[in-house]
């Protein structure tokens, strides 16, 4: 277990039952102290004591996604469920899983491995990355075309709300009608309804073979023309995926993308090795009649290493519009972030753009700090030259929020820069249709507002 | 126990909808007193007949104002007394609101109102290369509204899922009377109001427009029908060919029972001593699908399978799955009523369930046939009696609840696509800790403060408030 730097002093609590200490990395968390739980007893008497003390709790698992949500608004402990990283059952004839949170998706894989089988979720930094975190922040990947999301993999989970009251959801069999489907609410939630402290997930039989076709696309038209025709293909694509912008370069196996091309289109299959050599060959065919020649094709070995780039591309903003809207959306973009990087989940509307680290005016993230303004894009907007220096929440409300809502779209900022003390309004845009309802719902599940306060919606 | 409606509330309704959209005559109610559960009636004070979203939210608006329960009604077909007027209110029907608004195949989606029935969808999508994915038993009749508030399944969720899984967008009448609509862009920013209000049961809003995510026809399918000398082979070779990898589009079990009761009807020609039969679909790219079939055959001769038939063409797959469904129907030759159970347990514990079964039925002397989503462990029991006779309906109550609680002594749940409704709300304590069923009321609370969208369903609301506080308090070990 390496040592990082920046750790904020552990408590050794005597008072809450197998407290055991772990290193993390929490420097964007305002963390007085850190305490390790062994058990949900111990999560559940993490969050009484902090509540008697008003203390605000920061739930961390592998620490993947810290700078997820907005300025925290208060200082409070940091509570690492990396300890409780048990596998409860795993009955593979009945294709489920009950796994501890802190469990990482890379052990979770692991064990699925073993029985030929899969949760079918792409998950960035899977060795670090846990099975609570990854359900508190609803990441996906390219797979989520064919798959969904792990909302739709959840059958069942255990939690501690704000009041340190341990409950559970749903339950261990793959079809549940009964009672509300709390798992979808607490997907997603980033933490501020109660701490996950154990997950039951639906898994599936490990596809025998995958490949990766590719293509270089010369403009935009014919981008969408590619989309928009694979609403009609024969095949069952698991990935659809459009590379555009810069900063892409390091395509694995297939080289950059060369001069005269705009974006690059991935189709991901899987299945039994037939169905995928024949979805491939049929693609290929669908691609030859729309006038695409330059086809591109990853051996099995260069197609893991495919996949694995496509998922751990990491977005600084992640915007979604309708699957129709997502070509349109991407020029857009490039034009309001020249150099900005792009990869969508294009036949889901989910863009995700990265900033070039050259033009940012804060810090953003490890070894990506500068301080000249980001530009707002040929002349638009007040005060578009360099000298002065632009404001990212400004540009965000009035440049890219109002773009993208245009095209009926949302923003989410993924990963909240150091520095740029961006509001929650700021980070997950006005509060929309049904905020009185999640507030009403936040309010009696955290009363006092202890559960990682400051990061969600709840306060614009 | 019938309250009354001010007529002040009436008179309200009339004006907002138009005095032919309300009815209040008792002579005109009586045919709302109950949905597809039978054994249960209560006339409701008064039905209205919204037409748009905007009379909808008047008719809550109205009905908040006099403090008068709503209960939103598609086609009635609930099994669970979902649509139950109990304690009276205004029944909100939306089968007027019936027009399906978008096909838009580029997003794959579709825009419809609540009243749209399932199988007008699936027809209004045919030859467009989509479907809408789930396909209750009802889908004849079954609202997309009604779809939405039960989280309905049917014989295709084992691959494709069931409808919470094809819900893009919501447009709901929330309790205070908004209209608020939800998605249908992906990943939109805050809770997933959505998936909690997929499934509600019509206790937290009314669904008055939908986005539904639309599948990809399958190109081509592999329809199989293998008869077993017992329940037992069949079951154990559905987990077989789970295990193996496989997923089918559908597993259907039938046990001897029903199969008789089909044969009488239909004349297939099954064998007067098979046990079981399974019809067993998959579907995909052609390229896999023989190898598939090889598999699946190969594992139900593992277990002793004694015809295994295979359809060469839609004609003969049709055939192969009208005895499934029409199984149902089937059972009104045998007895004047019956109640079909919707138990579900890990797929694993199917043998063991089928076979308790039949155990209680014998302890409470009803019979019992049954067909099952096999491959979801999800089975339907259907219980027979006489209507007629209090004793009947009491033996086959008892039995149904007693398999129930079996389902959850096997770690199942006894629900996996009917819903609570009035029927199962009892049953809710054994299922889940008195903290998890105070999760769900305070999710029900934070929608519908005033408690007037179909009360007394899904959970006891003011029961489980009262629990929740006193056992959050003392489950929680004292600190320190």
């Amino acid at each position: 277990m390496g040592q990082i730097a920046n750790l904020p002093r552990l408590r050794q609590v005597s008072n809450l039952p197998h407290m055991t200490h772990r290193m993390m990395s929490t420097s964007t968390l305002p963390l007085t102290e850190t305490i390790a739980a062994a058990d949900e007893a111990a999560v559940a008497a993490a969050v009484r004591d902090a509540g008697q003390h008003d203390t605000a709790v920061y739930p961390i698992g592998g620490g993947t996604t810290l700078d997820y949500g907005a300025r925290p608004s208060r200082p409070g402990i940091g509570l690492s469920l990396a300890n409780l990283r048990r596998v409860i059952d795993y009955p593979a004839d009945d294709m489920t899983i009950t796994v501890e949170a802190g469990l990482t998706a890379a052990e979770l894989t692991k064990c699925l491995a073993e029985k030929r089988q899969r949760l079918p979720i792409d998950v960035c930094q899977s060795n670090r990355a846990t099975v609570g975190g990854l359900l508190a922040t609803n990441l996906s990947g390219p797979r989520r075309y064919a798959c969904g999301t792990i909302r739709d993999y959840l059958l069942g989970f255990r939690a501690v709300d704000g009041r340190g009251t341990a409950f559970s959801g749903g339950g261990r069999v793959v079809k549940n009608a009964a009672g509300y489907n709390l798992g979808r609410l607490m997907v997603g939630s980033l933490g501020t309804l109660g701490i996950i402290t154990q997950a039951t997930f639906m898994v599936r039989p490990m596809p025998e073979a995958s490949a990766v076709l590719a293509c270089d696309v010369p403009d935009f038209n014919t981008a969408e023309r590619l989309l928009a025709a694979l609403v009609h293909t024969q095949t069952l694509p698991a990935a659809v995926e459009l590379s555009a912008g810069s900063c892409r370069q390091d395509c694995p196996a297939l080289g950059p993308l060369p001069e005269g091309h705009v974006a690059r289109l991935f189709v991901g299959f899987e299945g039994m090795t037939t169905e995928v050599e024949w979805m491939g060959g049929q693609l290929r065919s669908d691609w030859r009649q729309l006038g695409i020649d330059s086809l591109l094709s990853a051996s099995a070995a260069a197609g893991d290493r495919l996949w694995q780039w496509l998922t751990e591309f990491a977005a600084d903003l992640q915007i979604s519009v309708l699957p129709s809207a997502t070509v349109g959306m991407i020029q857009r973009l490039l034009d309001l972030v020249p150099g900005g990087s792009i990869q969508a989940h294009a036949g889901n509307g989910v863009i995700g753009l990265k900033l070039p680290s050259s033009v940012l005016p804060f810090p953003l993230g490890e070894g990506r700090t500068h301080s000249l303004p980001l530009p707002l894009g040929e002349g638009r907007g007040e005060g578009a030259s360099p000298e002065q220096p632009h404001d990212f929440a400004l540009w965000l409300r009035q440049q890219l929020r109002p773009a993208v809502a245009e095209a009926g779209g949302c923003v989410v900022v993924r990963r909240c820069p150091a520095g740029a003390e961006l509001t929650a309004c700021e980070v997950w845009g006005p509060p929309g249709d049904g905020a009185a309802v999640m507030r009403a719902i936040k309010d009696r599940f955290d009363p006092q507002g202890i559960l990682n306060p400051g990061r969600f919606i709840y306060d614009p | 126990m019938t309250r009354i409606v001010p007529r002040s509330l009436i008179r309200g309704l009339c004006t907002r909808l138009g005095a032919g959209n309300v009815l209040s005559a008792p002579s005109e109610l009586a045919v709302y007193d109950c949905d597809a559960l039978t054994v249960e009636r209560q006339r409701p004070d008064a039905v209205v007949f919204p037409r748009s979203a905007r009379q909808v939210a008047d008719v809550v608006a109205l009905c908040r104002q006099h403090a008068v329960p709503m209960i939103p009604r598609g086609a009635g077909t609930s099994l669970a007394g979902g649509c139950l007027p109990l304690g009276g209110g205004v029944v909100v029907m939306l089968t007027r609101m019936n027009r399906i608004l978008e096909i838009n195949l580029r997003d794959r989606l579709a825009v419809v109102e609540p009243g749209v029935a399932n199988l007008q969808l699936t027809r209004a999508l045919a030859g467009t290369g989509y479907h809408f994915a789930p396909d209750p038993s009802s889908q004849g009749a079954s609202t997309i509204g009604g779809n939405v508030a039960t989280n309905a399944g049917g014989p295709h969720t084992l691959k494709y899922g069931v409808t919470v899984n094809h819900v893009l967008g919501l447009e709901v009448v929330l309790g205070d009377g908004s209209i608020v609509q939800l998605g249908p862009v992906e990943n939109p920013a805050g809770l997933d109001l959505i998936g909690v209000l997929v499934g509600s049961e019509g206790t937290l809003g009314i669904v008055t427009k939908t986005w539904v995510r639309l599948t990809p026809d399958a190109c081509d399918y592999r329809t199989m029908r293998a008869i077993f000398n017992t329940v037992d082979d069949a079951t154990n070779a559905v987990s077989q060919i789970i295990a193996a990898g496989i997923i089918p589009s559908a597993m259907e079990l039938m046990d001897q029972g029903i199969l008789a009761a089909v044969e009488e009807a239909y004349h297939f020609g099954f064998p007067p001593d098979a046990g079981a039969i399974l019809v067993i679909e998959v579907d995909g790219p052609a390229a896999g699908l023989d190898q598939r079939q090889r598999q699946i055959v190969e594992i139900c001769g593992k277990f002793r399978a004694r015809e295994i038939l295979q359809a060469t063409s839609p004609a003969e797959r049709e055939t192969l799955w009208k005895c499934r469904k029409m199984a149902v129907g089937a059972t009104g030759r045998l007895s004047p009523s019956y109640l079909i159970e919707d138990g579900v347990v890990p797929r694993t514990r199917l043998p063991h369930m089928l076979r308790r079964i039949a155990e209680i039925g014998q302890k409470h002397q009803v019979r019992i046939v049954n067909v099952a989503h096999a491959g979801d462990g999800n089975v339907h029991p259907i219980l027979l009696f006489d209507e007629r006779n209090r004793q009947q309906v009491e033996r086959a109550r008892a039995a149904g609840r007693e398999i129930l609680e079996e389902c959850i002594a096997c770690g199942g749940s006894i629900t996996a696509e009917h819903g609570i409704g009035v029927e199962k709300i009892a049953l809710m304590q054994r299922l889940f800790a008195p903290a998890d069923l105070g999760a769900m009321g305070r999710i029900r609370e934070a929608f519908d403060p005033a408690g007037l969208f179909n009360p007394g369903k899904l959970l006891d609301h003011a029961e489980e408030l009262r629990t929740c506080g006193a056992d959050c308090q003392s489950a929680a070990p004292p600190a320190g």
